[in-house]
């Protein structure tokens, strides 16, 4: 892989990034999607939590930036390819000579980095109209973890929607798959409330870590190894994820070639 | 006589109608996630996020709350889809030029969301009792009934309106997530009315499904009708406002329409 090739894709993936951070600010529903929805649940969550654990404020506003953020890997980057292929744009992009996947990546990357924005909005909204003071537990690990969690939902995006293109069935459940993950990750509230068989669904989420590690650094309730421990998840995830995502975008390209479906609805 | 029953006609023929073709896409698939998955996952959220908060002994104000919100996904949802529905697919033009009853016409288009939305929220109260141990053997079982009804047209008379802003906007979907996400918040599903700030708890009294949770949540403690009979008023009353109110923005969007050759603008 040369340099110049490398140049090239980053350059690819950024301007895929740049555009579609664009497009979004147009679109009422990645708006609602990224920002109001959880500043929404931010809002209900500090009425509801305030009184009732410690630190509320930087809890709730990491917890629901965290349904954000799976809201817009579920909902906007599971379709980041489906919607290309209804403006009929995907037959351009998976024909011209940069790796398919990079496109992709950027899209979700700008998906991911947006909803970060919620997080922001929630904080000032803590501060200015409920007044709570909001402290950082550990703000070096918190920032590094905010780095992994982009990366691991970026990656989990990489897999979601080459799933949801090939499989009209699966998306339709799509609606269903928002307030699971929201459970089963911890966002907003202990894991340890739910059932006990449930825990293994949680571990086997990267969600589930980011909130870990999230959670740990921001409110300090958590080791250093524990955060690390899920700093080293979110790695793993990572990884598995791509593998995943590299094995999904083969697949789905020599379908949609050989079945000439790019331009399918 | 003949004009009633040309009416009755139009109003169960346009509801039929309407529903099949603009939700023919609901295959069964499609209607347990979004009817039945859903709604289970979202009650269970908001009720752990609430047990989180004031313990398990609370648990069933949350189900109750949010079992009746349920209510919404057919009343805000299904009923613009309904309206609005008419102006993406380009059939707005046929139906302004016919001279079908336009109140029978417009009121047909919430008819089966208020059975669906019925069902949603005994689905709803289903899964409470089932996970998460719902008691409902103090329960006078036909009033509830009754204020599932009256709370799901109330819903539904809001529906109306927002069916309207159908007309008018293209972000409609953005206006109608945002109104599903403050009625959790308003509506005292999730939060007690009283405690928030007095400013806001005005969003709450003109919001449908306020009095409706209230009755709901008397009648699941031993209440019986003479206790909710003012709240279920009160419930219609804003359910039959905010109709009456979608049907003079639908009156007002036909006459500037026609006026103005914007039938077919989308």
């Amino acid at each position: 892989m040369s340099l110049c090739f490398l140049r090239g894709i980053s350059r690819a993936a950024y301007m895929t990034f740049k555009m579609t951070l664009r497009q979004n600010v147009m679109d009422g529903f990645i708006i609602f999607t990224v920002l109001i929805q959880p500043l929404l649940i931010a809002v209900m969550a500090l009425w509801m939590l305030q009184d009732s654990i410690e630190n509320p404020a930087i809890f709730i506003i990491v917890g629901s930036g965290l349904t954000g953020l799976w809201s817009s890997l579920l909902f906007v980057s599971g379709n980041s390819i489906t919607r290309e292929r209804w403006t009929g744009t995907l037959e351009m992009l998976v024909g011209q000579p940069t790796p398919f996947p990079i496109i992709v990546f950027g899209k979700n990357l700008a998906h991911v980095s947006q909803s970060l924005g919620s997080m922001i909005v929630a904080y000032i909204l803590a501060v200015v109209i409920f007044g709570l003071q909001l402290t950082i537990g550990e703000p070096t690990l918190f920032v590094i973890a905010i780095g992994f969690t982009v990366v691991a939902f970026v990656c989990f995006g990489l897999v979601v929607a080459p799933i949801f293109v090939m499989n009209p069935g699966v998306q339709g459940w799509q609606n269903s798959m928002e307030f699971p993950i929201f459970i089963l990750s911890g966002f907003l509230f202990s894991i340890a409330l739910l059932p006990g068989w449930t825990t293994p669904f949680s571990y086997i989420l990267a969600p589930y870590w980011a909130a870990r590690a999230l959670h740990g650094a921001s409110s300090g309730g958590a080791s250093t190894e524990d955060i690390l421990l899920s700093l080293g998840m979110l790695i793993l995830f990572s990884l598995i994820y791509l593998f995943i995502a590299a094995f999904l975008f083969r697949k789905l390209l020599i379908k949609a070639r050989s079945d000439a479906t790019l331009a399918g609805q | 006589m003949m004009r009633i029953s040309r009416n009755l006609n139009i109003f169960f023929q346009g509801a039929l109608l309407s529903y099949i073709a603009l939700f023919r896409w609901l295959r069964p698939t499609t209607y347990m996630a979004s009817k039945i998955v859903m709604p289970l996952f979202q009650l269970l959220f908001f009720t752990y996020l609430g047990v989180s908060a004031t313990g398990v002994e609370t648990a069933s104000f949350y189900v109750v709350g949010n079992a009746m919100q349920i209510t919404a996904i057919s009343g805000i949802y299904g009923v613009t889809m309904s309206i609005g529905g008419d102006r993406w697919s380009g059939t707005l033009p046929y139906l302004f030029g016919s001279p079908a009853n336009r109140i029978t016409m417009f009121l047909g288009r919430a008819f089966f969301h208020i059975f669906d939305g019925m069902l949603g929220v005994f689905i709803g109260f289903a899964w409470g009792v089932f996970l998460l141990n719902l008691d409902l053997s103090n329960t006078d079982i036909p009033t509830l009934i009754l204020t599932i009804l009256i709370t799901t047209i109330s819903t539904a008379g809001l529906g109306l309106l927002m069916g309207c802003l159908a007309l008018i906007t293209r972000n409609i979907m953005f206006v109608n997530n945002t109104v599903y996400f403050l009625l959790l918040i308003f509506s005292g599903a999730n939060i007690p009315v009283q405690v928030l700030p007095s400013a806001l708890q005005i969003i709450s009294f003109i919001s449908p499904l306020t009095r409706g949770i209230a009755a709901a949540r008397i009648l699941i403690l031993g209440g019986d009708l003479s206790q909710v009979s003012g709240l279920l008023l009160g419930e219609l009353a804003i359910g039959l406002i905010y109709g009456a109110l979608g049907y003079a923005l639908f009156h007002w969007f036909e006459v500037q329409a026609k006026k103005q050759g914007t039938l077919d603008a989308v």
